[in-house]
């Protein structure tokens, strides 16, 4: 099946909010995914004669917002004068989650269990603030790799870190965080 | 014997990556033995699923009501408009 593309002026009405939806679960700045939803228009625009009709006029326009989304994230891991490559020890030190023996200091948890299902809104909006809740970085990284699925190798390259372990130890400790805000925050019914 | 704390790196590297057999092992023996790091791998598996079946689903997780503003779609509204003048503008020059 092949698809056209509507009228320009049409995809703002059409596409814009679910465009700003996408780009602001990415990029957590309203201003920066307005400011994206602009460049990815003004860019369709300027593609419109490339579109080959294979993918639908969603799809394409979120394709375009997802090179975009990239950009802007290589673009601000350039200008921070932190790297991100900091800090990125498991060994020793102790944290919240763990004493100075590695040993867990926080309580079993209750809101995964086998046999029941999560997914559902109210457990999709806790995990949204918990993900918000991170440092912007870490939560950049969270979900490149988790809910846009790219490969462990595009995040270092992206994101600017120098190593795949230095990428896995701030995964894990991503996922220390979320697990234990996820705990403290839903309230298994 | 691997720490609580080690043996969760491992299981956050394991949705990533086959682990290497040393590092299996230690994983195994550790979670044999912790029921702490066992619910934790678990869990963490489990969130790893869902955030891959909301991206493939093409969701996000903000509700339906995070929506632009006025102001921003006025706006985008503007420079997509002149965009596509100076578009069909060229179009035309070329056409002449």
């Amino acid at each position: 099946m092949t698809h056209e593309l509507s009228s320009p002026d049409l995809w703002l009405p059409l596409y814009g909010d679910i465009l700003y939806r996408y780009g602001v679960a990415r990029v957590r700045n309203s201003d920066s995914a307005e400011d994206l939803v602009q460049e990815t228009l003004l860019a369709a625009l300027k593609a419109k004669d490339n579109y080959a009709g294979q993918a639908s006029e969603q799809t394409w326009l979120i394709g375009i917002l997802k090179h975009k989304i990239i950009d802007y994230f290589r673009q601000l891991s350039r200008e921070s004068s932190q790297g991100f490559d900091e800090q990125t020890s498991i060994k020793k030190e102790s944290d919240e989650y763990f004493n100075l023996k590695g040993n867990w200091q926080v309580e079993l948890s209750t809101w995964s269990k086998p046999e029941q299902s999560i997914e559902q809104d109210q457990f999709l909006m806790i995990l949204q603030e918990c993900i918000d809740r991170l440092p912007s970085r870490m939560s950049q990284l969270f979900i490149l790799r988790e809910l846009d699925g790219m490969s462990s190798e595009e995040i270092c390259d992206v994101l600017s870190i120098s190593t795949l372990n230095n990428l896995w130890v701030m995964l894990s400790r991503v996922r220390v965080q979320l697990r234990n805000c996820l705990d403290i925050n839903w309230i298994n019914q | 014997m691997l720490t609580c704390k080690e043996v969760s790196y491992l299981a956050s590297k394991k949705l990533d990556r086959k682990l290497s057999f040393r590092e299996l092992i230690g994983f195994k023996m550790h979670t044999a033995m912790c029921r702490l790091c066992r619910h934790y791998a678990r869990d963490i598996k489990v969130l790893h699923k869902l955030m891959l079946k909301v991206g493939e689903k093409g969701q996000t997780l903000l509700p339906e009501s995070a929506k632009l503003s006025e102001q921003s779609r006025d706006r985008i509204k503007l420079a997509l408009d002149k965009a596509l003048q100076d578009d069909n503008k060229n179009n035309k020059f070329i056409a002449d």
